[in-house]
């Protein structure tokens, strides 16, 4: 598809143009469903275009919901390159949350220099472990990655849902179940007014540090040798079990970071409904992307906009939210349903 | 432990294990085939919405059980067209099928929200009660869910059909040179996935819970999937299974209801546990129990 | 650029352009004012939402052009700010957060735009646009123990909870305090399923209730409609919860039950924002106000009905039913002698009174 060693911009262009084809032919076959369905869909893309470019809160929300995929889109992608499949996203993302929040219950008097390092450092690790469990048992040869994070994303909101119904339940009010708020010295700080946190910054430094690795590093060098063959790799001496498990405690790491900052920046304490699907969503994202910095850039860009025209569908037209993962679908079908590759596929 | 404890979990978990077990036996049928579908959630979705809406337009729970069906083939269908005709990457397209029918499901339910429906009717085929409980007091499908795992069981052990699907899940290009076309028996088993899918999602809006609400599978879709390995790929195992998980839902409520002191968070957690510790007691003892292509796409020999 | 490419996105800029152009033709009128309300859940749940839509809807018809924007289906997380903001985009200039787990992102509108009057149901927050309001529920569930005690012939009453919140187990203690007050030997068994809305846990709950011999099951729930079902089915009576049009639900087996009445109270609020004239405050309203009774099943006699409404009437009047002493279900003494517990205390439950079975930590 893509020639190697293609002009940036040319690759860039070549892309776009694909997902302008793509996007139209899915905006088509959506609008056409929704106009049988009797409501006005150009109404709502128009509210959101503006909503999303004519206003500084309508495009500081979709940096909002961007910033989550970002990190789930790379825990997906990591592991990815060197042919791990990590459908946990969203265990990972909730367990980094859980261990942060302990963070803060202990550390609660300390100063934010303190505090927000530290409860980075914990959503990371929170994250790193619950994707490390998995990691140990595919290198062990034991269980499939693919059906032990997935499993595992049952558990972790279960053992996060445990706690904020019991140990810790917020005691004013002594009613809903939710973890005491978060003081002000662990709440990520916000830019200008708006609700985008340094949770971004984080996201981006991942997302920079990613395409650093891959790209400009012996270990992505490594790692791509992996990825085209593992038996092959580790005949030449890589490390590949190593390799494994770092990569995956890495990946969790990074959802998890996306569970802190969701906990710590948007809602301000540890809640049961932390994630309305962002490691699926971040999983189809990576995928969506070819798992290239720039692309999962770009497609998050997509989905948090879809998520926008998400809310204007229901405000103004009356659809039920869940109506625009049809959108998303349909995207995703029609870039499935492309040209089928050679060879065997995973 | 009182008596009626034990009769109510009993009865409950036969209910709420109903929908699980025919999931559970669609998706073994695909992953017999070789293809894992992510989205079974949806097309549970798909089938309770469209259920619930046939049977509120209608007044007849049995079209609106046909309608689900029906609904839940035509769906798993355009996900074989993907992954069979198009050679796309199974978990990625499962993934967006689940997105489909969460959305497609609440476009398809909305008018419908609120709207009473009669409901499967119970029929009393056997009408005993125990303790004033009605034992053995069911819908048709309840009825037909047992026989329905037996005759998959003969259908993919005792058939050539069968045969022909768990060779294609093994390996595809043994399967080509016995004779087989690959995709054409992938197609008809991921009819069969869908069919019984959309009846699972059914029987939870149109007898277990009479209502339709956006997302009301609550992620039974997944439990299947988690159940498929659990059982082994085998439908009569995932008979124990559905029960099992069916089981550790209704245990904590009636538990409650008796009085304990019984968690509900760590009681949910036991069914995907047990998965867990089942897998790595198989991996440890280096069974491999699953169908040997599974997730791979075929491509062709040429 | 190749020419496809250029002209592929020459299309797509028209086709932008266009969308953007076409979108102020669509605009209306200017109405006297804008209100937007979020809801957790459905409006066609016979249950909490119901009972908010119908009071907006009063609302609506009490101000000619009131323009009404409204979303289903919003979590109670930080999504509904986001959807709480678009409808202030949209101008709306007052609005229902009408849900518990909606208060802290409402705070937060709140602050940013002053300008916009919040109310929030069932909270405790308030500012110079932040106002809150809700059923004064708890001493309203003593009449319906009362209903339910007069009316149980196996003792045990059966109340299934969604999340077990301070004002949720105060609910359930008035309930069992009216029951024995008529029944002495009346207990009331408890099931938490864990979350305001998961139908299937609803109607196992509601079975289970039944299995352990409950013949009278009520509930806190958003939606009355799962458990009233299964109630049903089983032959089992039920007293609703919520919204007044949960009757319909059960024929034959019906009560009574508990409603709300929101829309007085909202059609003032409108009409004082619109006035200029809102004043932020902590409104709790029991019987008479923002509470009625649903209207009696047709299985209940006569005598019942006449001591439910005169236990109503008490209740309206100002009886408060937690008024010491009051010992919990493990023997402690918990409201002594000589003090009561005022409507401020009520969401502080954290025990069950005697004759409760059930855990509440």
């Amino acid at each position: 598809m893509l020639r190697e060693g293609a002009p940036f911009w040319r690759a860039l262009s070549q892309r776009g143009t694909a997902f302008a084809v793509v996007a139209l032919v899915s905006l088509g076959a959506f609008s056409a469903l929704l106009l049988a369905a009797g409501k006005n869909p150009f109404a709502a893309y128009g509210d959101t275009i503006l909503y999303i470019f004519g206003n500084a809160y309508g495009f500081s929300e979709l940096l909002v919901r961007m910033t989550p995929l970002i990190f789930t889109a790379l825990a997906a992608a990591l592991p990815a390159r060197i042919g791990l499949i990590n459908v946990g996203g969203e265990g990972q993302l909730y367990m980094g949350a859980w261990l942060a929040t302990a963070g803060e219950l202990a550390l609660q008097n300390h100063a934010a220099i303190v505090l927000l390092p530290a409860l980075t450092v914990l959503g990371f690790v929170g994250g790193g472990l619950w994707a490390l469990l998995p990691a140990i048992l595919r290198a062990l040869r034991l269980v499939n990655e693919t059906i032990s994070t997935l499993l595992l994303n049952y558990i972790a909101p279960l053992i996060v849902s445990y706690f904020i119904f019991g140990p810790w339940r917020s005691p004013e009010s002594s009613s809903y179940p939710e973890s005491p708020a978060f003081v002000d010295a662990a709440r990520l700080p916000t830019f200008l007014h708006s609700r985008v946190h340094a949770g971004l910054i984080y996201a981006l430094v991942c997302l920079g540090l990613y395409w650093l690795t891959l790209n400009r590093t012996h270990y992505g060098l490594e790692m791509r040798a992996i990825g085209g063959n593992a038996e092959a790799a580790r005949r030449l001496g890589i490390p590949v079990t190593r390799y494994m498990l770092a990569i995956m405690f890495v990946a969790g790491g990074i959802a998890g970071l996306a569970g802190m900052a969701e906990a710590s920046a948007i809602q301000g304490r540890l809640v049961a409904e932390l994630s309305p699907g962002y490691g699926y969503a971040g999983f189809l994202v990576a995928w969506l992307a070819g798992t290239d910095a720039a692309g999962i850039l770009a497609a998050s860009f997509l989905f948090a906009g879809l998520g926008s025209v998400g809310d204007m569908l229901q405000i103004t037209q009356g659809l039920p939210y869940a109506a625009i993962n049809i959108l998303m679908a349909g995207i995703l079908f029609v870039v499935l349903g492309r040209r089928p590759v050679r060879g065997a596929t995973r | 432990m009182n008596s009626a404890l034990f009769v109510g979990v009993a009865t409950s978990s036969i209910a709420s294990g109903t929908s699980l077990l025919y999931a559970t036996i669609g998706e073994i049928v695909g992953e017999r085939a070789g293809v894992v579908n992510l989205g079974l959630e949806g097309i549970m979705l798909i089938g309770a919405a469209t259920g619930f809406a046939a049977t509120a337009l209608t007044g007849d729970a049995y079209l609106g059980l046909a309608a689900a069906a029906v609904a839940g083939t035509a769906v798993n269908l355009v996900f074989a067209y993907l992954v069979v005709g198009r050679n796309a990457n199974q978990l990625a397209t499962g993934l967006a099928l689940m997105f489909f029918g969460l959305g497609l499901s609440a476009l398809i339910g909305r008018p419908f929200i609120g709207t009473l429906i009669a409901g499967l009717p119970k029929l009393h085929l056997f009408g005993h009660t125990i303790m004033g409980n009605p034992i053995l007091d069911y819908d048709v499908v309840v009825y037909l869910a047992v026989p329905t795992a037996v005759l998959v069981w003969w259908l993919l052990f005792r058939t050539r059909w069968g045969l022909n699907l768990r060779a294609v899940g093994e390996s595809p290009v043994a399967a080509v040179a016995a004779g087989v076309h690959p995709g054409r028996i992938q197609y008809q088993a991921l009819c069969l996935a869908g069919l019984l899918g959309g009846i699972a999602g059914a029987h939870l809006s149109l007898a277990v819970t009479l209502t339709w609400a956006e997302g009301m599978t609550a992620g039974r879709g997944f439990i299947a999937i988690a159940l498929v390995i659990f059982a082994k790929w085998n439908p009569l195992w995932a008979i124990a299974g559905a029960l099992l998980f069916g089981g550790a839902e209704s245990l904590q409520l009636e538990l409650q209801a008796a009085g304990a002191d019984v968690s509900p968070f760590v009681m949910n957690m036991v069914p995907y546990l047990l998965t867990l510790a089942v897998l790595i007691a198989w991996g440890w003892r280096r069974q491999a129990a699953a169908p040997a292509a599974l997730g791979r796409n075929f491509v062709g020999v040429e | 650029m190749t020419r496809k490419e250029l002209l592929l996105t020459a299309m797509l800029a028209a086709l932008v352009a266009l969308i953007a152009a076409a979108s102020p033709l669509l605009a209306q009128q200017k109405p006297p004012l804008t209100v937007g309300a979020i809801f957790v859940g459905s409006v066609n749940d016979y249950g909490y939402n119901r009972s908010m839509k119908d009071g907006l809807d009063e609302m609506q018809r009490g101000i000619p052009g009131l323009k009404l924007l409204e979303a289903e289906n919003v979590p109670e997380t930080a999504e509904s700010e986001r959807v709480m903001e678009g409808m202030i985009q949209q101008g709306a200039k007052l609005i229902f957060a009408t849900s518990f787990g909606h208060q802290q992102f409402a705070f937060n509108l709140a602050k940013t735009h002053p300008d916009v009057y919040f109310e929030h149901a069932g909270g405790w927050m308030m500012s110079h646009n932040f106002g809150n309001f809700f059923g004064a529920t708890q001493a309203a569930w003593y009449p319906m123990g009362v209903a339910a005690g007069k009316m149980t012939k196996s003792n045990t009453l059966g109340f299934v909870v969604g999340v077990p919140i301070g004002y949720a187990l105060g609910n359930v203690n008035a309930f069992e305090m009216g029951a024995r007050s008529v029944n002495p030997k009346a207990v009331t068994r408890v099931v938490v399923t864990g979350g305001w809305s998961d139908k299937a846990k609803e109607a196992a709950a509601a079975g289970a209730l039944i299995d352990q011999g409950a013949d009278v099951v009520t509930m806190h729930v958003d939606s009355p409609a799962t458990i009233i079902q299964t109630a049903e089915n089983r032959g089992v009576s039920s007293i609703g919860f919520q919204s007044l049009t949960a009757a319909q639900l059960a024929p034959k087996h019906w009560i009574t039950g508990l409603g709300f009445t929101w829309g007085p109270f909202m059609t003032g609020i409108a009409k004082s924002v619109i006035a200029g004239t809102f004043k932020p405050a902590f409104v709790r309203e029991g019987l008479g106000q923002m509470m009625a009774i649903a209207p009696f099943g047709p299985g209940v006699p006569a005598d019942v009905r006449a001591l439910v409404n005169a236990s109503a009437d008490k209740v309206e009047k100002g009886f408060n039913p937690f008024t010491g002493p009051v010992t919990d279900n493990a023997g402690v003494v918990r409201i002594a002698a000589g003090q009561s517990w005022g409507g401020d205390k009520m969401g502080n439950f954290d025990w069950y009174v005697e004759g409760v079975i059930g855990k509440a930590k």
